[in-house]
């Protein structure tokens, strides 16, 4: 019996070897261009003059999350210290604040409705609030219970669904009514610690990200990965999908972001410099996907041409890591988010 | 024992992955490539953080004074 299971074990490992050869060789048959040198012949990205419009002052530690409401004004934050912020950004002011039973709230969702907020980190489960319209008592409700704290939450594309990812190494799907699990999506060999859907209005698929170095590629109709990347050499820290949909950009320790193309299966590009030392910790696209924006740990954000691979832009002003960067859903305006306490946008 | 048999199981859940993996379809880079080029060329007009804004007025954080920021 232990002979045979030995055997079996011997064969299946033979196979994964094959296998990962004949997927390496696979994807380098069609690796047939650089997209640098596709994009030399594109005329070169006249970075306009972003400028600091606003200062959100409010959080007493470090801002873990942020994510824009649908009316492209609003924001919700969350903190190390414990709290959900939901801010005017035009007036930069706080509309409502809520209290999270521990501290390091590293989840923070906007509903596409732009009704409820979520959020959720080291209590192992992900709250949201319905948002009162004129901001009297909000109401909660525990939706997703883990065994481990929650890195990221995401509402799938509705308000009556939420997608979680966590310390567990699963990203797991929730019906928002009942708080029921409606689906694992176990795959990571470590902690998750980004999950982002894929820009289509209906679609199912999402990726996640983790410290398994990797970035998973799901179909939330099935508990399986779909795809698998797995070229970072550290940490994965955030994953956002492209516009256009067909690719997906990551960010990791190792300080640099990657594009990768989720038709060609395979990396199509890589972010970095010898200057830049320090992890990445946020990645997002303008609107039309030709800037890449990223966060970093060494207080600064920047601006990538995403096709020509160059950096064409520093946002310097934050005093801490830049621990999320969020563009606004028209495109008018980015928001960063740092330890020093504070969000900033940025037009 | 049950240690052969967790092993085995994992084993055969990533030789499983990789089967479906594997099995993938794929376009050469230089297609895939094409097309994030034309979906970017397609919307950089629309791109405000790329492009600026037709006039500041737009511009929904603009400073309505001239005050000096920080």
């Amino acid at each position: 019996m232990a002979g045979g299971a030995e055997e079996t074990l011997a064969a299946l490992l033979r196979e994964a070897e094959a296998l990962k050869a004949r997927l390496e060789e696979e994807r380098q048959k069609l690796n047939d261009v650089t997209l640098a040198s596709v994009a030399e012949r594109l005329e070169a990205v006249n970075f306009p003059n972003l400028k600091p419009r606003r200062v959100l002052k409010g959080h007493q530690s470090k801002v873990l999350a942020a994510d824009w409401a649908p009316d492209k004004r609003r924001l919700v934050s969350s903190s190390q210290d414990g709290k959900v912020i939901v801010w005017d950004a035009f007036t930069a002011s706080k509309e409502q604040t809520f209290s999270m039973p521990s501290t390091w709230v590293m989840a923070a969702a906007y509903a596409p409705s732009g009704n409820m907020v979520a959020a959720g980190g080291l209590d192992n489960k992900v709250t949201v609030w319905a948002l009162g319209e004129e901001g009297e008592g909000a109401r909660r409700r525990t939706v997703a219970t883990g065994t481990a704290y929650m890195s990221c939450c995401v509402f799938a594309h509705s308000e009556r669904q939420l997608l979680t990812g966590g310390g567990d190494g699963a990203c797991a799907l929730w019906d928002v009514e009942s708080g029921q699990l409606l689906q694992a999506f176990p795959g990571h060999g470590a902690d998750v610690s980004a999950l982002d859907l894929a820009p289509s209005d209906a679609g199912d698929t999402f990726a996640s990200a983790g410290a398994d170095r990797a970035v998973l590629l799901w179909d939330a109709r099935t508990p399986h990965a779909v795809q698998a990347f797995d070229a970072h050499d550290s940490d994965v820290n955030c994953v956002r999908f492209h516009p256009g949909g067909d690719a997906l950009a990551s960010g990791a320790d190792d300080a640099a972001c990657r594009l990768w193309d989720l038709r060609a299966d395979r990396e199509v590009a890589a972010y970095r410099k010898e200057a830049l030392l320090f992890g990445v910790a946020a990645v997002e696209w303008s609107v039309s996907g030709r800037l890449l924006f990223a966060g970093y740990h060494d207080h600064t954000a920047c601006a990538w041409d995403a096709l020509r691979v160059s950096r064409v832009a520093v946002l310097c002003g934050h005093e801490h890591r830049v621990s999320a960067v969020r563009r606004s859903p028209d495109g008018t305006a980015l928001a960063t988010a740092s330890w020093d306490a504070t969000l900033r946008i940025w037009a | 024992m049950d240690m052969m048999v967790s092993t085995l199981q994992q084993q055969r859940a990533v030789t499983e992955q990789l089967r479906r993996e594997a099995a993938i379809k794929r376009i050469p880079v230089s297609s895939a490539v094409a097309d994030i080029v034309k979906f970017i060329t397609d919307h950089e007009q629309e791109d405000c953080l790329l492009v600026g804004f037709s006039s500041q007025k737009v511009n929904p954080f603009r400073e309505k004074s001239s005050c000096t920021v920080l």
